[in-house]
């Protein structure tokens, strides 16, 4: 199917199937194409924290509905202008991994947290303090809720022309 | 194209060929691309577009003119900076891309996110139309300075997230290969839950 005909499911719109794993490997798998994003001066600024259900319980900020959270960590620059591409090039990254995990049915929520800024939190999950976490990938498979409130598609865009301003 | 291909093949575009580019497609195009990255309530970012030959003559102006300002570079390099703003004029569309900061931090990373997210459906929505593209921030002079968000009209509450230069090309570059994600890879997993 081509990118103009597909419709995102994200996890929140999804009944959670709470005996379906999302292994390792097909993190892995969707990473490596995901991987492919843009990022400027091909600095690739991410690395990747896998967290399982069993881990998650002691972490007591996490949800605890999802099979699997998939942390990105972005190494930091001191220079303001490349830490904000780096965070964009994230984000492109993230945005790769939605639209794959998607394709195979499996739902995500991009969440960004308040703690992910708190200096106890990131160490706990080993981040440190070189390091920023840009989002926290929520991962489980599920059903779409049935009768679920339908979301409205945008449908403009703010939209304007050089010549106007 | 497979979803699969299309993200590995997509590659950042800097030479053009002459061929217009319709701005309604890059709308359609654009509105695709935010709805693919379901949110709620009221979008928090905004897009400039210049694409007739005299709103492209404006932008080309706005990026060398902080160059030009400065009469020391505009003796040594009064060459260069023209064939710079020839370069800019001959880009057949262009979308500055512009989020709403917002004093909560938490806020203000979730609408520079959301932005780039959408940024990213954009280029691959394009790349399918073999429509190709390069995501601009240089730094000063030519982007990143306070005369060219004047110039483009850039709000107290809003920040510059690119320009993105688009067109069709005659080829695409190579690839430069990626790190495995296996080598960015932590796992924190519970012995009894091992589930690879
Ligand atoms: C946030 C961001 C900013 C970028 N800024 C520039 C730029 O200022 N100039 C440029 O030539 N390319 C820029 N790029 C493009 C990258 O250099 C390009 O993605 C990288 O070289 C990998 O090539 P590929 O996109 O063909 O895979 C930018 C990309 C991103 C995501």
């Amino acid at each position: 199917m081509k990118l103009i005909d597909q419709v995102i499911v994200p996890l929140s719109e999804l009944q959670i199937d709470h005996h379906r794993p999302v292994s390792q490997k097909l993190v892995l798998e969707l990473l490596n194409h995901a991987v492919w994003a843009p990022n400027h001066m091909l600095r690739e600024p991410w690395r990747f924290i896998y967290v399982d259900r069993g881990e998650v319980d002691k972490l007591e900020w996490f949800s605890h509905h999802p099979a699997a959270h998939l942390i990105i960590v972005i190494k930091n620059s001191s220079n303001p202008m490349k830490q904000n591409e780096n965070i964009a090039a994230a984000f492109c990254l993230i945005q790769n991994f939605q639209l794959l995990a998607n394709e195979r049915e499996l739902g995500v929520n991009i969440c960004v947290h308040k703690w992910m800024s708190d200096r106890q939190a990131c160490a706990k999950l080993g981040v440190s303090e070189k390091e920023t976490i840009v989002a926290v990938l929520e991962l489980a498979y599920g059903v779409k809720h049935q009768g679920g409130r339908q979301r409205k598609l945008p449908n403009s865009l703010n939209w304007s022309l050089l010549s106007e301003g | 194209m497979h979803l699969e291909q299309l993200i590995r093949e997509r590659r950042t575009i800097r030479k053009f060929n002459g061929i217009p580019v319709s701005e309604n497609l890059v709308m359609q195009l654009m509105l695709k691309a935010e709805q693919l990255c379901p949110y709620e309530g009221e979008a928090r970012w905004r897009y400039v577009y210049a694409g007739t030959p005299e709103a492209r003559e404006k932008l080309a102006d706005y990026l060398s003119e902080k160059i030009m300002g400065n009469k020391m570079t505009k003796l040594a390099l009064g060459k260069l900076v023209e064939s710079f703003h020839k370069r800019f004029m001959e880009v057949p569309a262009n979308v500055i891309a512009i989020a709403k900061t917002d004093p909560v931090p938490g806020k203000n990373a979730e609408a520079y996110g959301r932005l780039c997210r959408i940024l990213q459906n954009f280029q691959l929505l394009a790349w399918e139309q073999q429509l190709g593209m390069v995501w601009k921030t240089e730094p000063a002079p030519v982007l990143q300075n306070e005369q060219f968000y004047n110039r483009i009209g850039l709000n107290e509450d809003e920040r510059f997230v690119g320009l993105l230069q688009i067109g069709y090309f005659d080829k695409a570059p190579k690839g430069r290969t990626r790190t495995p994600a296996e080598r960015r890879w932590t796992a924190m997993e519970s012995s009894s839950f091992g589930n690879v």
